[in-house]
């Protein structure tokens, strides 16, 4: 939560890597062709190689996530004090205050249409979210940690108000 | 080749216009020009749809034509769908324009219906156009499979299962895989008809409910169908536009591109993957089976295999130590790959559940998509369409021209996109008609990188042109 810059900077060395090695692989020699079939001998190679470590990459990535998923059952302190958060256009309704060091528990519906329930830290960053729809009640474990003033903002598109709907609530 | 040309010309005529329509869009959130909250959704709903619909038709018109050139195909149902997304593309505009309709291309019941600004049968025009344009999409979908299942014997044989389960006895009897082009097609229109289906039967339901308001849909259940739908849609224009790939790399590099026993194998993945793929997208409904959340994510991942180990390390393999050209077609070819491969990866990165908390509806979805679409599905077409130009006219373009675009779609194309990145990486909020800051600064420096695209799409416009003057001498791909 709030690693925004982080998946950034991830993706930033990704990107410049993969575009490096390919601009390499094209540009490398370029001047001096080899048969097809020399190419495919080395490249066949390299391919198996590659598979493997795309599936190791691959696998340990979900170990290493699963972990963090935010989902209830993952999540949620027993015990944890339920705040109910109702959205409609194009506002939310909810407590203007609540505790820190507390396990929350937010129960997150719409009455009309569905909306996204966004929470912005205090340093502006976005904290949690969930989506907020109509029929359906979703279950967001949060605890906070830090005082302040925290934005609610709507990050599911929900009508022509949707960029001017947005709440907060302090933790104190 | 008249059917091709038809689509990819209608396809890349409305992605002019909607590249038109998405730099006012950001220069509009840069501040720069003045529009209305309520035109403002209307043009995004007109731009999302628009986009995506150009891109399907131009890489339906190459898909076609490469399957007609193995397997005849009748040139009337191609027609006959062409009527069809030409009949939804003016209900849309129509929608929009007259009717002020709002609320985008993948709305989520219960919206079109609910806190409206505009009149009810712009709702319904809007409902009834996209309907089209998924009849036009299935048609040609089912057209090309039916065609393909008649030509290879059956759905097993098209999807090569006897090649792979038993290569000697298949060799022996003198019988060859089906070729890359055609493994695309079959995963093409199989995912096509499905992802149409799912369309079409939300699409139906909300027509039921506009007409009647007593009939209501569970919201999850029509979240799901619309992402299904709306997912796969997006995501098979590269399928599409790929096939080109397998036919247009070899003759810019003078190689051979067959199908192996890997390619087949990577092209089963995808034929699952981009269908069950969409649970990302909803990956915030906790409400959803919990299953399906971790489907959600393997799936994602799984997509990629095939891409990064089969499709584009085969076109890198082509490439390297070809002794190819960088002509505007090859050059295009290869940017393409690279756009694929840095959207894809953004993608993946927003597709695991952990990171999606900090990027779900963030400008980093548009980052994304924007990427494999504008820089991987369109330079997939335009390096078709410039191959076969250059092919033709046995010409190419100098090293000015290709500056110009190259500096243009590339340059500009990375100033765009990279604004987007940041500003969704920052937890901007994307569909914002106003973005709170940073947005508006991000929007400024991605406006300026729209206005060095369109720089670059007009000279490869106007160098189509020229190239598509010369006398022709030679045969077209």
């Amino acid at each position: 939560m709030g690693d925004g810059l982080l998946v950034l900077k991830i993706f930033l060395v990704v990107a410049a890597i993969a575009i490096a090695a390919m601009l390499f692989v094209a540009l490398y020699g370029a001047k001096k062709p080899l048969p097809q079939s020399v190419v495919n001998d080395a490249g066949y190679r390299i391919r198996k190689l590659w598979l493997g470590l795309v599936l190791v990459v691959a696998a340990i990535a979900f170990a290493l996530t699963v972990p963090f998923f935010p989902y209830p059952w993952a999540r949620a302190s027993v015990g944890a004090r339920h705040v109910r958060v109702t959205a409609a256009q194009y506002a939310f309704v909810m407590p203007s205050v609540l505790p820190v060091d507390v396990p929350l528990v937010f129960d997150v519906t719409s009455q009309d249409v569905n909306h996204g329930f966004g929470i912005y830290a205090p340093d502006g960053t976005l904290f949690a979210q969930v989506q907020a729809m109509p029929d359906y009640i979703n279950h967001l474990p949060i605890e906070f940690h830090v005082k302040g003033h925290y934005v609610v903002r709507c990050l599911e598109f929900c009508g022509i108000g949707h960029a001017y709907m947005h709440g907060g609530f302090d933790v104190r | 080749m008249k059917i091709m040309w038809t689509y990819i010309v209608a396809g890349l005529t409305i992605f002019g216009l909607m590249l038109l329509v998405g730099i006012g869009l950001r220069a509009s959130q840069a501040g720069w020009i003045p529009i209305d909250t309520g035109t403002f959704y209307s043009l995004l709903s007109l731009h999302g749809v628009g986009m995506i619909t150009a891109m399907a038709i131009a890489g339906l018109g190459l898909l076609w034509y490469l399957v007609d050139r193995e397997i005849h195909l009748d040139e009337r149902v191609a027609m006959l769908a062409f009527a069809f997304f030409a009949i939804g593309v003016v209900v849309v505009i129509v929608s929009v324009v007259f009717g002020h309709y709002g609320a985008l291309w993948t709305m989520l019941y219960p919206l079109p219906f609910v806190g409206t600004t505009w009149p009810s049968w712009a709702t319904g025009a809007w409902l009834l156009g996209v309907a089209a344009v998924m009849l036009g999409f299935m048609l040609i979908c089912a057209q090309i499979l039916g065609a393909i299942l008649r030509s290879s014997g059956g759905l097993g044989s098209a999807l090569g299962l006897d090649y792979v389960f038993g290569r000697k006895a298949f060799e022996a009897a003198g019988k060859h895989p089906p070729s890359p082009q055609m493994l695309a097609a079959t995963v093409v229109s199989i995912d096509g008809l499905i992802g149409g289906a799912s369309g079409l039967l939300v699409g139906i339901a909300m027509i039921a409910h506009w007409l009647d308001p007593h009939v209501v849909i569970d919201p999850l259940w029509a979240k799901n169908l619309t992402y299904q739908f709306g997912h796969t849609f997006a995501n098979l224009t590269m399928y599409m536009a790929v096939a080109g790939i397998y036919v247009a790399l070899p003759i810019c590099t003078k190689r051979a591109y067959h199908s192996s026993i890997p390619l087949v194998v990577a092209w089963w993945g995808t034929l699952v993957f981009v269908i069950i793929a969409y649970f990302h997208h909803l990956y915030m409904d906790f409400v959803q089976w919990p299953a399906v959340q971790y489907i959600g994510e393997i799936s994602s991942y799984l997509a990629a295999v095939p891409v990064v180990v089969v499709t584009v390390f085969g076109g890198l393999m082509l490439i390297h130590r070809s002794g190819m050209k960088w002509t505007l077609g090859s050059m295009f070819f290869f940017a393409g790959m690279v756009g694929w491969i840095v959207g894809g990866s953004a993608a993946i990165l927003d597709a695991t559940i952990p990171f999606n908390v900090d990027l779900h509806n963030t400008l980093w979805v548009p980052a994304h998509f924007h990427t494999y679409l504008l820089e991987g599905v369109f330079l997939f077409i335009l390096g078709w369409v410039f191959v076969s130009l250059e092919q033709r006219a046995e010409a190419a373009s100098n090293a000015l021209v290709r500056w110009i675009v190259g500096l243009g779609i590339f340059g500009g194309g990375a100033l765009f996109l990279i604004s987007f990145y940041v500003a969704g990486a920052a937890g901007v909020p994307r569909r914002y008609a106003v973005e709170p800051a940073p947005g508006p600064f991000w929007a400024g420096i991605a406006t300026v990188g729209t206005l060095l695209i369109l720089v670059g799409v007009l000279a490869a416009l106007v160098e189509g042109i020229r190239l598509a003057r010369m006398r022709a001498v030679g045969a077209a791909v």
